[in-house]
């Protein structure tokens, strides 16, 4: 591969990259506020510049202030070249660190901050916030004007889910970028000029197409919030851990941020992945983190609607083994859940195969709006891994169900998951059964006709694995503990089948996936 | 005529069988200053062995350092040697400037060298006034008092507390000096000289407060230096060691001053020697507000290590992005291990930080001057008499925040 | 001045002398532990050293990192010369070290400070107990994975009937009790999502740094080998080719 020199390191590159972009990749960063890997080059914000040492120097003629005589003469200075848009030579020679560039960062830098607000105790993008990292790395001095700062429109609600703050605004034109290439939706852009500069909506119109959490994901300061987020958590107080999206068979990868203090996540970030997701997610995987800690049903309950109470773990399983072992082998439905992991899809096939029942249906959702952006039809994390976890077995839906039901075929069923596309109105026929056991992470329409509904942890609690649309697999680690007494699927599934006298053969998670065959149905 | 027990011959039925007796000087006791609590095996009233508990006072200071940034040390710091907490605040910001490779201009260099001596003689009177009290003199003690307070309220004005300043800063002192500093100190001054004149005229010719000190206490000078003895118990013992001296640091090289050195190393030589370091201090503060700057700087003029003004963190971004990163972040040191001495009210205090390149400290190790006094002590008491204790404890001046911390 | 201490250990010491250094003005020798006892006899009996001034002798601990787990450190001064010096050596958890106590007796302490406070034994040592914390705590203090805010189990918190009692500071309240989370980071769980304070912590390389980034640079590293090898492969073919 061609390579040039970087502050005398050598980097290989592709040919058409820019010399910003081979330098990220082998992690050197070069200051920058408008590039951003996975969208267009604007070159607004010139915090790249960089100093060509190789090759014809361009000088450029200005006056310097001679310190001895205190008169101003004439000089030159080298023409820095903005690394974001420089297209790498092979054997150039670029140097980002010496003195040209450091007073070329720091008056950048200093333009930038001339204007802004002093919002930093009240913004949310304190922490991570790239005015202030680069403020200590590149400026490092004090205010020198002394005027007041040009004040312009502050907490301008863009749409449901943005506000815009213009004075923070450093017009670096990311966020209008992200809405031209990513959302293929030109709904934002710049307004006026110099100092009046602002980002407006087009007229008519508010943000409000799927994408637009990502607008604020990568505005670099805090002019752009989500409204959802605004306000709630300081950066620096949470920690976070890689996870998976639930919200639609894209499986687009997550950055879960939490408080460890009292154990809320907070947020999800997208998680950088050039195969799944690249850089983004849609407003609707965003907010999927508030999932976790909403409807959560966290004890055990025996009894439908007003004869609904709360029961302890022991006794829960034991009254659910009770109630399937009245029914037939041949007459037990078993319901896989296309919103849980694999491993817990896997248990319950295993239990099904060891009571012989042979009746599997999959609780999924109907499916949303999808696009060819990012967002899949299937708004089921995990149907391809239910499939691959019945192992060929055809999985008939839950409207399937309702008939066999009513038909008299299927007289208990066992149901892992909360979720279904059917209204809880059209699962009435399972209220006649006295054998209906649910295993759910919410309070939902399945658990709702359950006899016995007994808690499992949720995707931010457990370790498992999704397969997506694309046949992908991707396994996913704790996030948070779960709550006292609420154990992942598989586990309780295994506890289940003890009391109703089989072993199911695993003792841990390594154990159940040896059992995972690697066939997926092909009719999705 | 001899003791009864030298008239009998060993092994004699007649000789009274005796064994050492077992006392606890229990930590709470008036005379275990900073409590320390001293389990003696005693024969007759001689101490036959001395078993030193210390760590009632131990509140876990090197591992709380390491819970905030490099600025939230000083309230700690403070707390080691709190009778003299403005050396441990200048040991602290030298330590730190030292890992950085900064120096801090000049005026504020005089402004830590004046405080810090103000420093050190209240700690010096606090030691001998104490010592003086606990021998039956309580007059000296009360005048030294009053005097001590005088200073306190030299440095009430100036840092805003008594005792427990946290006034130093990394790259600088919290405030400039006041106006009317140098006015304060001229005129304290003189009362300073007057009060160690009178405190000495009261004891120096007693015959009770001589026997007392002299010949009692001995450490010599091997021992010192074997058991890291340093400050006023090593130089009473002949060490001719002063950091200030040996090891110049900021100014003290532009200083005319001399180190009072004993001879004998018994409790009479700690004390005089500490009398003597007070009429020094007194010079060394004369000449600096002589040469002190009276205008000028007193900060680095870095907001990326300093703390800017807060009228400009309230009017402008950079300076609020300053101040944030520092509270936030910590300031940003560069990696290493670096070992930093003054010279505290006891001796060397010394700071030995490691720096893992971010802003939370990862080791802060503080070299206790009395720590290593308080080991020699146990020397100096063995073969000595119950009573010795309470003047030869008082003299090697240990404080229990420093020596537990 | 404290260089020629450093010159003289290398002429004593040759290769047992590990590392010297001078970092920040302060001049430093590094031993192995099994060399640390006639290392610290030699400074203070050597004739043109003469280190008799004990000034210090602590521990660091380093749990993350591949040498041994702790470091133990001297401080000396020679009383004739006023030279200093820094020694050092390395040493595993379980393992001991062997005491100076019979070199300089301050160091009596110094090594129950470092038993009390890290759990580093000192075989020889007259008397290694707890110095500064009661005989019956449970742990070693300053040791990283030990969380500043644990209770020991001696003294419970008491319950008093009456009154409802809630704890000074709840646990949402406030900063944190300690910046930096040690169980969470031995236990790999303590990324931090500002970027900033991430970069100072070691867990990214740059402030934009990316998942993304290391992937891609993977992928075209493996695509540059494999063409590199193909085009190899083919070489060799033609020239195999051209030999016949």
């Amino acid at each position: 591969m061609p390579t040039f020199k970087l502050d005398g390191r050598e980097i290989s590159f592709e040919p058409g990259e820019t010399v910003i972009e081979a330098a990220w990749r082998v992690g050197i960063e070069i200051p920058h506020y408008c590039w951003h890997p996975g969208l267009s080059i604007a070159a607004n914000c010139r915090m790249c510049l960089v100093h060509i040492t190789s090759g014809r120097q361009m000088e450029m003629p200005q006056l310097e202030l001679d310190e001895e005589t205190g008169e101003y003469v004439p000089a030159t200075k080298p023409k820095l070249q903005p690394a974001c848009q420089l297209g790498a030579v092979e054997g150039m020679e670029v140097s980002s660190t010496n003195e040209v560039v450091k007073k070329a960062q720091a008056a950048v830098q200093e333009f930038l901050l001339l204007n802004h607000p002093v919002d930093c105790p009240i913004c949310d993008q304190a922490g991570e916030c790239k005015l202030q990292d680069y403020y200590q790395e590149h400026q490092g001095t004090l205010k020198r004007k002394l005027t007041e700062p040009v004040h312009k429109p502050k907490g301008v609600r863009f749409g449901p889910t943005i506000v815009y703050d213009a004075e923070r605004c450093i017009m670096c034109t990311r966020c209008i970028r992200v809405s031209d290439e990513l959302a293929k939706d030109h709904v934002l852009d710049m307004r006026e000029r110099g100092d009046r500069n602002e980002i407006v909506l087009a007229p008519g119109r508010e943000l409000d197409h799927k994408y637009t959490l990502m607008t604020e994901h990568v505005c670099p300061v805090g002019a752009l919030t989500s409204s959802d987020f605004r306000f709630k958590a300081r950066v620096w107080f949470l920690k976070s851990r890689p996870s998976v999206c639930t919200g639609c068979a894209t499986g687009c990868n997550t950055h879960a941020d939490y408080d460890p203090r009292n154990g809320k996540v907070y947020r999800l970030r997208p998680r950088d992945n050039p195969d799944v997701n690249e850089f983004w997610m849609c407003d609707d995987g965003m907010m999927t983190y508030t999932r976790h800690d909403t409807d959560r049903l966290l004890m055990p309950t025996a009894g439908r609607g007003e004869e609904r109470t709360p029961i302890l773990e022991g006794d829960a399983l034991e009254l659910a083994a009770e109630k399937l072992s009245n029914v037939e082998s041949s007459k037990l439905g078993v319901v896989l859940s296309a919103q849980h992991t694999t491993e817990d899809n896997l248990a319950l096939v295993k239990l099904a195969q060891a009571l012989g029942a042979e009746h599997l249906y999959l609780a999924a959702l109907g499916g949303w709006e999808g696009d060819d952006i990012l967002r899949s039809e299937d708004n089921n994390p995990n149907r391809a891994g239910a499939m691959r976890a019945a192992g060929g077995v055809a999985l008939k839906p839950v409207g399937d169900l309702l008939t066999d039901v009513q038909s008299g075929s299927v007289q208990g069923v066992l149901a892992l998951g909360a979720r279904t596309a059917e209204r809880l109105e059209e699962l009435a026929p399972l209220v006649v059964l006295d054998a209906v056991v649910s295993l759910t992470t919410h309070v939902g329409a399945l658990s709702a006709v359950a006899a016995v509904a007994i808690p499992v942890a949720d995707t931010f609690e457990i370790e498992g694995s999704f397969v997506n649309e694309k046949g992908m697999e991707q396994a996913f680690e704790p996030v948070l503990a779960a709550p006292i007494g609420v154990e992942p699927g598989w586990r309780t599934i295994a506890a289940l089948a003890g009391l109703l006298g089989h072993d199911l053969g695993f003792e841990d998670l390594q154990g159940l996936r040896r059992g995972l065959g690697t066939e997926v149905e092909a009719a999705q | 005529m001899e003791p009864a027990d030298e008239l009998l011959e060993e092994e004699s039925a007649l000789e009274l069988q005796t064994e050492p007796m077992r006392l606890n000087m229990g930590p709470s006791h008036p005379a275990m200053h900073g409590t320390v609590r001293m389990v003696l095996d005693l024969d007759g009233e001689t101490i036959v062995n001395l078993d030193l508990q210390p760590g009632y006072l131990h509140r876990g200071f090197e591992k709380s350092c390491e819970r905030g940034t490099w600025a939230q040390v000083f309230p700690y710091v403070d707390r080691l040697n709190y009778v003299s907490p403005m050396l441990n605040n200048v040991g602290w910001s030298l330590a730190v400037e030292k890992l950085l490779g900064i120096e801090v201009p000049e005026r504020c260099q005089y402004y830590r060298v004046i405080l810090g001596e103000l420093s050190r003689i209240t700690d010096h009177f606090t030691c001998n006034g104490a010592s003086a009290m606990e021998l039956g003199a309580f007059t000296p003690f009360l005048w030294l008092l009053k005097v001590r307070d005088w200073i306190w309220d030299i440095l009430e004005k100036e840092t805003g507390a008594r005792m427990t300043h946290s006034f130093g800063r990394i790259g600088g002192m919290a405030a400039p000096p006041t106006a009317t500093f140098k006015d304060d100190l001229r005129a304290v001054i003189p009362e300073l000289h007057k009060v160690v004149k009178e405190a000495e005229i009261m004891l120096i010719r007693n015959r009770i407060f001589l026997d007392r000190m002299q010949g009692v206490g001995i450490l010599t000078k091997e021992q010192a230096l074997a058991y890291g003895c340093t400050g006023p118990v090593a130089r009473g013992s002949g060490v001719a060691y002063d950091v200030r001296k040996d090891h110049p640091y900021m100014v003290y090289d532009r200083f005319d001053f001399e180190v009072p050195i004993g001879e004998d190393g018994d409790n009479w030589d700690r004390f005089m020697v500490r009398f003597e370091e007070v009429r020094q201090s007194i010079r060394i503060i004369e000449q600096a507000m002589e040469q002190m700057p009276d205008d000028g700087p007193v900060n680095v003029d870095d907001p990326r290590i300093v703390f800017p003004e807060k009228s400009d963190v309230y009017d402008t971004i950079e300076a609020t992005i300053a101040h944030f990163k520092l509270v936030m972040e910590g300031l940003q040191t560069p990696k290493g291990e670096v070992y930093s001495f003054t010279e505290g009210g006891n001796g060397e205090l010394g700071f030995y930080i490691v720096s893992d390149g971010s802003g939370t400290p990862y080791r802060v190790r503080v070299r206790p001057p009395c720590w290593y006094n308080l080991t020699a002590c146990r020397e100096m008491l063995i073969g000595e008499m119950i009573a010795d204790i309470v003047p030869t404890f008082g003299s090697i001046n240990m404080i229990g925040g420093e020596c537990d911390r | 001045m404290s260089q020629a201490v450093i010159d003289r250990l290398s002429t004593q010491f040759g290769e047992r002398l590990l590392e010297t250094s001078d970092a920040f003005g302060d001049h430093e020798v590094v031993v192995a532990d099994k060399d640390w006892v006639e290392l610290a006899q030699f400074l203070k009996d050597d004739q043109e050293l003469q280190m008799d001034h004990f000034i210090d002798l602590t521990a660091v601990d380093h749990p993350e990192r591949e040498l041994a787990r702790f470091d133990v450190l001297l401080l000396l001064r020679s009383s004739a010369s006023g030279s200093r010096i820094r020694a050092r050596t390395r040493i595993e958890e379980g393992k001991e070290l062997g005491t100076l106590s019979g070199v300089w007796p301050a160091a009596n302490w110094a090594e129950r400070e470092v038993w009390d406070m890290f759990g580093i034994g000192f075989s020889g040592h007259p008397d290694l107990r707890r110095i500064l914390l009661y005989e019956e705590f449970e742990g070693h203090p300053l040791r990283k994975d030990y969380p500043i805010d644990r209770a020991q189990p001696l003294v419970p918190y008491r319950d008093v009937e009456e009154l409802d009692k809630l704890p000074p500071f709840g646990i949402e309240e406030g900063v944190p009790f300690a910046r930096i989370d040690w169980e969470a980071r031995l236990a790999g769980g303590d990324n931090q999502v500002s970027p900033a304070i991430g970069l100072q912590q070691g867990q990214r390389r740059t402030l934009s740094d990316s998942e993304a980034a290391q992937q891609i640079q993977e992928r075209l590293t493996a695509k540059a080998k494999a063409a590199a090898q193909a085009e190899a492969a083919s070489t060799e073919a033609t020239e195999e080719g051209s030999g016949d």
